[in-house]
């Protein structure tokens, strides 16, 4: 996303790792002057980032009751799970048919950084695992796909969050990526789309499996 | 829109090396109605612009509408790194298509401003065709391996300004496996230097943080003051840009505080063609107006070591300033700078004990006070936690907690014989600690010309100073003076002529004794000491003076050149009118070469090629058989490019000029330029 003011953009950033990490929890209430001042920026700033949060869906505006990070709940995560796994196949499908070979550089070099991850670095295996889904949206070519998904994703990101205690990197996840470089290189689409699914049915299941037990 | 009985006010802030400078101006009328002085935080520049906005005085917040601010952040941090890195961020150069036994052969990495840099396939040639196929796989790997011991990474592929396609695919893979900022070289620069542009990027990504932290920071204190206007930033040439514009490209800021001062003076005194010497507390800068403009140097600004392609003021600064330090040379003579240090006066200003201990001093005999009594250290402020590394840091600054304390105490004190010994040179450059002695300033106290802080103790220091060489104190200022004047008729001299001019031995000279007759020349014509032969440097333009110190020092120097010396009004804060007296401008330039055959003998027609303003978007590249095709193609988009961008970046109805100008080798280059003033409604 490009915004125009620099303030705004970091602004923006910082909120919602805030929200996306849990650390603003979920339904939690915004005071916009409080977070200023922990941000130790001005307000008009950290203003227009909480409209485009709101915009995201990450935080609600009521007209009574001010700011609040918005709700985790099953349902959402229902809802959430059924168009994303879609949407992600369609990706992946796109990226299969469309991908030139400098996407298919940057999904190997992700793949790499991936192997070459330890296990127990949890935090940093999700950054890479987001930023191979991104790959393959933009080697999908979609721009308005690569929106949505992105959208979609850091919703998702405040489950996986929810869930991070008790769940470990999906070591499947790994074998999925490569089998997936595989199919994009190979242009075989159904493949590509049939893994992709899995790869993000598995971690829902996962999610609503340890959230459901809670 | 504006309404017009109420007048357009504009605040002007400029960061010079000692001061940070802030005026309130009435822009039509260039009324100044009221200006702040605060010292600069070199540690982090915003807190003394943050002084500033708070310490000024405004009747009416809501009545400004706009901030402008020159800043020497860049070229501070650039200045400050050291040998082989810049003070900014550290940051991953890499090179697509350089010849790297070329680079060593020439000694060129030097020149890089990091050293981490790295070699890749790729790369265009002389005719934007691609020389190797670029390897992103090696780049891929290598931005896995060092991103997270950089904070930034700069690309520049060999002769991207023609063919940017490989810069762009860098950006786009680079963007895909990191977070980091990518700066590419082709948006800093149309010009064909390869090492001066990767120079560029490489400063340019590692000031990236720097600048964005100063324009958010510069933002809180505006809103805090409620001040809801444009804020603009200088450019190295004196010309305004936007602080978004100004926080992507921020080596356009270097120069930025002299250009300012430039501008100034011009503002102020509307005099089209002049002289600028500005006298700060660190430096005097000077710089050339012709034709109501800076002049500029084209091939591209220096800073520290580094050349760049940065286009930026032609100016000439040397260390003497209001606040060098005056200290005995081994010649028995009086020698000023080129260290900075805070005036006794001020010290004692804001320590009574040690204009105690000054006038104790000035009563001993000279043996016992000898001149490094003179010499105070003093703690600027409180360490942060771990900044103290060595046990001697650590008990210096404990001994400065109760305040400053002379030199010899000092060393007695941790039980050292030399200064080197004592190994502060870390606090002193983080300003932990702070060195005061002798200045020039002092000798404005003494002299009654500039009496804000304590008198006496500059007196006594003063005295001191001479006794210690059995010399007469009010012989001796004047002679401080001449010295200062006559290094700033040399850097005028040298600055105009282009030519070098070594000064050593005085004397020597002018008894006859020395063989060069430049330097002869130049003593002969300053101290008339031929019996037969007069001699004489002539300036043609007049003077204008700028910063506390000038009407002080550049009267001799205007009687020395044979010129007049013009003091504006506000003289003494010229530098930061000259912060909001610019233009903004906004410069487009785009390439037309031929398109040959693969062996380069026919040429097939002509590109066209239109740099994004995106890294993401794709280039441009047009086509066209007829060369006339091509240039008309290319000075209507130019125009059209640079109106734009004029009006986004906040100018008022701009004018566009558009110049065609060849490289040779049937390689042209439009350059479009659209100026207006600033927009100063809301």
């Amino acid at each position: 996303m490009e915004l125009e003011r620099i303030d705004t953009k970091r602004a923006y950033d910082l909120i919602r790792e805030r929200i996306t990490t849990l650390e603003l929890e979920p339904g939690a209430v915004i005071n916009e002057q409080a977070l200023a001042e922990t941000l130790d920026m001005s307000l008009v700033p950290v203003r227009e980032a909480l409209k485009l949060l709101a915009h995201e869906n990450l935080v609600v505006v009521t007209p009574r009751h001010g700011l609040y990070v918005s709700d985790v709940n099953m349902p959402d995560l229902e809802q959430l799970s059924e168009l994303r796994l879609s949407l992600e196949g369609l990706s992946a499908r796109l990226a299969a048919q469309r991908a030139t070979e400098d996407d298919i550089a940057v999904l190997e070099a992700l793949r790499q950084e991936q192997t070459s991850t330890p296990a127990e670095d949890s935090r940093r295996l999700f950054d890479v695992d987001r930023k191979f889904h991104q790959a393959i949206a933009q080697a999908a070519h979609n721009k308005y796909l690569a929106e949505s998904l992105e959208r979609l994703f850091g919703l998702s990101q405040r489950l996986w969050y929810l869930a991070l205690p008790r769940l470990g990197f999906l070591p499947s996840a790994v074998e999925k990526h490569l089998d997936l470089v595989e199919a994009i290189k190979n242009k075989d689409s159904d493949r590509a789309e049939q893994i992709m699914r899995q790869h993000v049915q598995e971690f829902y299941d996962q999610v609503r499996h340890i959230l459901v037990a809670e | 829109m504006n309404d017009k009985a109420q007048p357009n006010l504009v605040l002007g802030i400029d960061t010079g090396g000692t001061y940070t400078d802030g005026v309130l101006l009435e822009y039509e009328t260039r009324r100044v109605l009221a200006a702040y002085k605060s010292l600069t935080t070199k540690r982090d520049f915003a807190i003394g612009i943050e002084n500033v906005i708070e310490g000024i005085h405004i009747e009416d917040p809501s009545a400004i509408r706009m901030v402008s601010i020159s800043t020497t952040l860049a070229t501070n941090a650039i200045a400050e790194g050291g040998e082989s890195s810049v003070h900014g961020r550290r940051v991953a150069l890499l090179l697509i298509g350089y010849d790297p036994d070329l680079i060593s052969k020439f000694k060129m990495a030097e020149r890089f401003a990091t050293p981490n840099y790295f070699f890749f396939d790729g790369g265009h040639d002389l005719y934007g065709r691609e020389k190797r196929p670029l390897d992103l796989p090696g780049i891929l790997a290598k931005v896995n391996q060092i991103k997270d011991r950089v904070e930034a990474i700069a690309v520049s592929a060999y002769f991207s300004p023609l063919n940017p396609e490989h810069e762009q695919r860098a950006y786009r893979a680079i963007s895909g496996v990191c977070d980091l900022p990518v700066v590419l070289g082709h948006q800093l620069s149309t010009k064909l230097g390869s090492v001066e542009r990767a120079t560029t990027a490489a400063l340019n990504a590692s000031l990236l943080a720097v600048l964005q932290d100063f324009v958010i920071a510069v933002r809180r204190a505006m809103e805090r003051r409620q001040i809801d206007a444009p804020l603009m930033v200088v450019r190295g040439d004196g010309t305004l840009m936007s602080d978004e514009f100004a926080a992507r490209s921020p080596v356009e800021t270097i120069h930025s505080g002299p250009a300012a001062s430039a501008i100034g003076g011009r503002f102020l005194s509307r005099l089209d063609d002049n002289l600028v010497l500005d006298v700060g507390g660190t430096t005097t800068d000077i710089a050339l107006i012709e034709d109501g403009q800076v002049t500029v140097s084209e091939e591209g600004a220096t800073v520290g070591e580094y050349k760049t392609s940065v286009k930026a003021a032609n100016l000439l600064s040397i260390a003497l300033g209001g606040d060098s330090h005056i200290t005995w040379g081994p010649e028995k003579e009086a020698v000023i700078g080129p260290e900075r240090v805070t005036p006794l006066a001020y010290l004692a200003h804001e320590h009574p004990r040690v204009g105690r201990q000054l006038k104790a001093l000035s009563m001993r005999t000279w043996s016992q006070a000898t001149p490094d009594w003179l010499e105070y250290w003093f703690l600027l402020r409180k360490p942060q936690r771990g900044q103290l590394k060595s046990q001697r840091e650590r008990d210096l600054v404990e001994f400065l907690r109760d305040g400053p304390h002379p030199l010899p105490e000092i060393l007695k004190h941790l039980g050292v014989l030399h200064v080197g010994q004592v190994g502060a040179g870390e606090l002193l450059r983080q300003e932990v600690i702070g060195k005061s002695g002798l200045t020039p300033t002092d000798l404005m106290h003494i002299e009654g010309r500039y009496e804000v802080w304590d008198t006496q103790a500059s007196a006594y220091a003063w005295q001191a100073f001479c006794q210690y060489q059995f010399r007469d104190p009010g012989e001796l200022r004047r002679q401080v003076w001449t010295r200062m004047s006559e290094k700033i008729v040399h850097a005028v001299l040298v600055f105009l002529s282009g030519k070098s001019l070594d000064l050593a031995g005085r004397e020597r000279s002018l008894a006859g004794q020395d063989r060069d007759a430049g330097r002869w020349f130049f003593y002969n014509s300053l101290y008339d000491a031929h019996p037969h032969l007069e001699t004489s440097i002539r300036l043609r333009l007049p003077i204008i003076g700028i910063g506390a110190p000038a009407g002080i020092l550049l009267l001799a120097v205007a009687k020395a050149l044979h010129t007049d010396l013009i003091l504006p009004e506000h003289y003494e804060v010229a530098n930061a009118v000259g912060a909001v007296a610019g233009s903004v401008m906004v410069e487009e330039e785009l390439l037309i070469y031929p398109k040959v055959s693969r062996a380069g003998l026919e040429v097939l027609g002509y590109y066209v090629t239109v740099p994004s303003a995106e890294p993401t978007a794709r280039h441009e590249r047009h086509e066209f058989e007829e060369l006339s095709e091509a240039l008309a193609y290319a000075r209507r988009l130019g125009r059209e490019r640079a109106l734009g961008a004029a009006l986004r970046s906040g100018a008022d109805n701009p004018e566009v000029t558009v110049e065609e100008l060849t490289d040779g080798l049937d390689t042209y280059r439009i350059r479009a330029k659209a100026i207006g003033n600033p927009r100063l409604t809301r």
